[in-house]
């Protein structure tokens, strides 16, 4: 009988510790998750803003001034084909219908 | 202890008598040991419980700290899925009575970092030591909240809280609508979010996983037509303008623009009535465009063709006063001229043809007398005549005694183009895969005729319309020159201009509704202030200019009505095949 019970108080105490151990064990791993879970949320916000001021900075508003200072201007109608193949030749013809790079090397 | 257990247990000579307490002993013993095993075990777990539940009361107690609400919106993109509308985390002050030391030093310091600061209101709200809670400054970057921590002011402290952005400033400020302080929507497509897309409360700085609100806006188009309009705006001196592009099949609207403008991040802005959105949130008597309404209305009712000749040459008597041509031509005009000289005799002839009730009924057929609703909100109800008497029924043919708005308008217009499909404007992007249902308005034919008048009036040498007509697209469109109603009848000179035109105009497929407000009468107008001279070339620099970011192709290639590539299907073979050449 002392065996048992003393067999049971060796368990009890055991069990005692190994379930605290566990309980501490999911509590750090739970701080862990936490941390992580802000940090994810960090990089969540962090790229909200970053997207944010993507846009802020393409914005035609600003764009336009950039690219008309760069000698560009809007898209114009002509410069608009049905296929690729009419652009290239329109392209070609443009250019005093010289021959491409590769032609010349011919 | 156990030794002195050992010898009584094993002793053979203990008394008799005593032998039986020790057997009873035995159970006793063991019982109470069981007792204090339960009472070990019972410890533990409630050891493990307690452990268990600080977690828990953490987590509550910061749920009770919040003291208001903030919510998490999903962003607002165009129909690309460029970027309208965002949340992003901003930095909030806040202060606690009861834990400020010297109220004076942080009224002093704090506004030597915000020197528009109410210190009285301030001071006041920090001496009430029955709150705990008092907002100083919300919506902070993170440099000013930077700044404010450098202070060291003990008693004052940040919460993260989400703001509403807008990267493109101003653009498409009025359909987008505006937030409150606490992140929801009270305007435009903001409320629309609210209301039936649904909006997070969260606590901190969470932002929401909702997927983003689609617009059917184009932030190319929307910018090309709010920078023509500055531009015209300047050219002619306007007070304001107003313009939007509707898909004439989908009712989507590409861009709608009003100047003067509002900015959705300052929503103090929209409550000035000279910001009030013109193409949604405002009527006007949108003069000689109606004209194309009254002139499908004789075209469809049977009540005359295009080459029925009128005799416009006397001005009609309408009651009290007589409708006449701005410039008469002198001689009988057949329909089709009645819409290229736009004259209002003639429009009024053809109303009367009608008469008032078959108007009244085209008009609601049309969806021009009812309110209409979109996302951003409801579209202002027309002004409707209190009579329709046969002098309502003639200035109405002409476009005066009826106010709508442009928005509603342009649905109406787009039903007259497109085959006589019903439109209803949207500003969402429509699924590709979903087909609108077609009701149908009036004849296809009917609609033919006036994408055939329209065209004539652009490309006509005596047409109102041919400032607007640009290289590579075939426009079709009718002016209209609105005198404001004032005080005591119409004011001269101080009229709307607008021009109604669609493209390309063989198969409708874009219509742009151009209003300036109260042009003056300068030089690059020719000294006039007709819509001919000032709201025709305007669309047609707008329609130059969209055309190629809507990927419209030129009426000179044949058939083809978009681009067939876009240099995605640009790839190397191609370049390899005319390498070979």
């Amino acid at each position: 009988m002392r065996i048992v019970n003393l067999a049971a108080f060796a368990l009890a105490l055991a069990s005692a510790f190994l379930l605290y151990g566990v309980n501490y064990d999911t509590r750090l791993l739970e701080g862990r998750v936490q941390g992580q879970e802000r940090s994810i949320d960090e990089a969540r916000n962090d790229i909200a803003v970053l997207k944010a001021e993507r846009a802020h900075l393409a914005r035609p508003e600003r764009i336009e001034p950039i690219a008309r200072g760069l000698g560009m201007q809007p898209a114009a109608e002509r410069q608009l084909a049905s296929s690729p193949e009419e652009a290239m030749t329109r392209a070609l013809a443009q250019s005093g219908a010289t021959p491409g790079p590769a032609a010349q090397g011919r | 202890m156990s030794v002195s257990i050992t010898p009584e247990r094993g002793e053979p000579d203990v008394p008799p008598e005593h032998r039986p307490r020790a057997r009873a002993n035995g159970p006793l013993r063991t019982l109470i040991a069981m007792i204090l095993m339960a009472l070990a075990f019972m410890a533990v777990g409630a050891q493990l419980v307690r452990l268990a539940l600080p977690s828990q009361s953490e987590l509550t107690s910061s749920v009770s700290e919040t003291v208001s609400g903030n919510y998490a919106r999903p962003d607002i993109v165009d129909r690309n899925g460029r970027l309208l509308a965002s949340d992003v985390e901003a930095y909030s002050l806040f202060a606690d009575p009861v834990r400020v030391l010297d109220r004076d030093e942080i009224v002093e310091k704090l506004a030597s970092v915000f020197p528009d600061l109410d210190a009285n209101g301030m001071r006041r709200d920090l001496a009430d030591r029955t709150r705990r809670f008092v907002w100083l400054r919300r919506g902070l970057s993170p440099g000013t909240a930077q700044e404010v921590h450098n202070l060291g002011l003990p008693g004052l402290d940040f919460r993260r809280e989400l703001r509403r952005a807008y990267p493109g400033g101003t653009l498409a400020g009025h359909v987008l609508g505006s937030v409150n302080i606490d992140n929801r929507g009270v305007a435009g497509i903001e409320r629309y979010v609210d209301d039936s897309v649904g909006v997070d409360a969260v606590q901190a700085a969470t932002l929401t996983e909702r997927a983003p609100v689609r617009l059917s806006l184009d932030l190319g188009v929307q910018h090309a037509v709010e920078s023509e309009l500055e531009d015209a705006m300047r050219r002619f001196e306007a007070k304001g303008a107003a313009g939007l592009v509707l898909d004439v099949n989908t009712g989507e609207v590409l861009a709608s623009a009003s100047f003067p403008e509002v900015d959705p991040g300052r929503p103090s802005m929209s409550l000035d009535t000279a910001r009030a959105d013109k193409i949604a949130g405002s009527t006007f008597e949108l003069g000689s465009v109606f004209k194309t309404v009254t002139l499908a209305l004789a075209l469809e009712g049977g009540y005359a063709r295009l080459d029925t000749v009128l005799d416009v040459r006397q001005p009609l008597a309408a009651g009290r006063f007589s409708i006449r041509d701005l410039h008469p031509v002198g001689r009988p005009l057949s329909v089709a001229e009645v819409f290229v000289h736009s004259s209002n005799v003639g429009a009024a002839m053809l109303a009367m043809r009608a008469g008032p009730q078959k108007l009244q009924a085209f008009l609601q057929q049309l969806g021009l007398l009812t309110p209409m609703q979109t996302e951003a909100g409801p579209i202002a109800s027309p002004q409707l005549p209190s009579h329709w008497g046969q002098v309502e029924t003639m200035t109405i043919s002409y476009g005066h005694g009826l106010a709508v708005s442009p928005l509603q308008f342009a649905a109406a217009a787009s039903a007259l183009l497109n085959g006589g499909i019903q439109v209803r404007p949207t500003f969402l992007k429509r699924a590709p895969d979903a087909e609108p249902a077609r009701v149908p308005l009036l004849s296809a034919a009917t609609s033919a005729y006036m994408r055939e008048l329209m065209r004539l009036n652009v490309t006509d040498p005596a047409g109102t319309g041919k400032r607007a007509a640009v290289p590579g697209y075939a426009i079709g469109g009718k002016t209209g020159t609105a005198e404001i109603a004032g005080p005591g009848g119409y004011r001269e000179r101080a009229v709307i201009s607008s021009f109604l035109a669609a493209f390309p105009i063989d198969k409708p497929k874009y219509l742009v509704f151009v209003l300036l407000f109260e042009p003056k009468p300068t030089h690059a107008a020719g000294g006039e202030v007709l819509a001919a001279l000032n709201a025709a070339p305007t669309t047609g620099r707008i329609i130059a200019r969209i055309g190629p970011v809507l990927g419209m192709m030129s009426a000179s290639a044949a058939g083809a009505s978009g681009v067939a590539f876009d240099g995605t299907g640009f790839d190397g073979t191609l370049a390899a095949k005319y390498e070979a050449q």
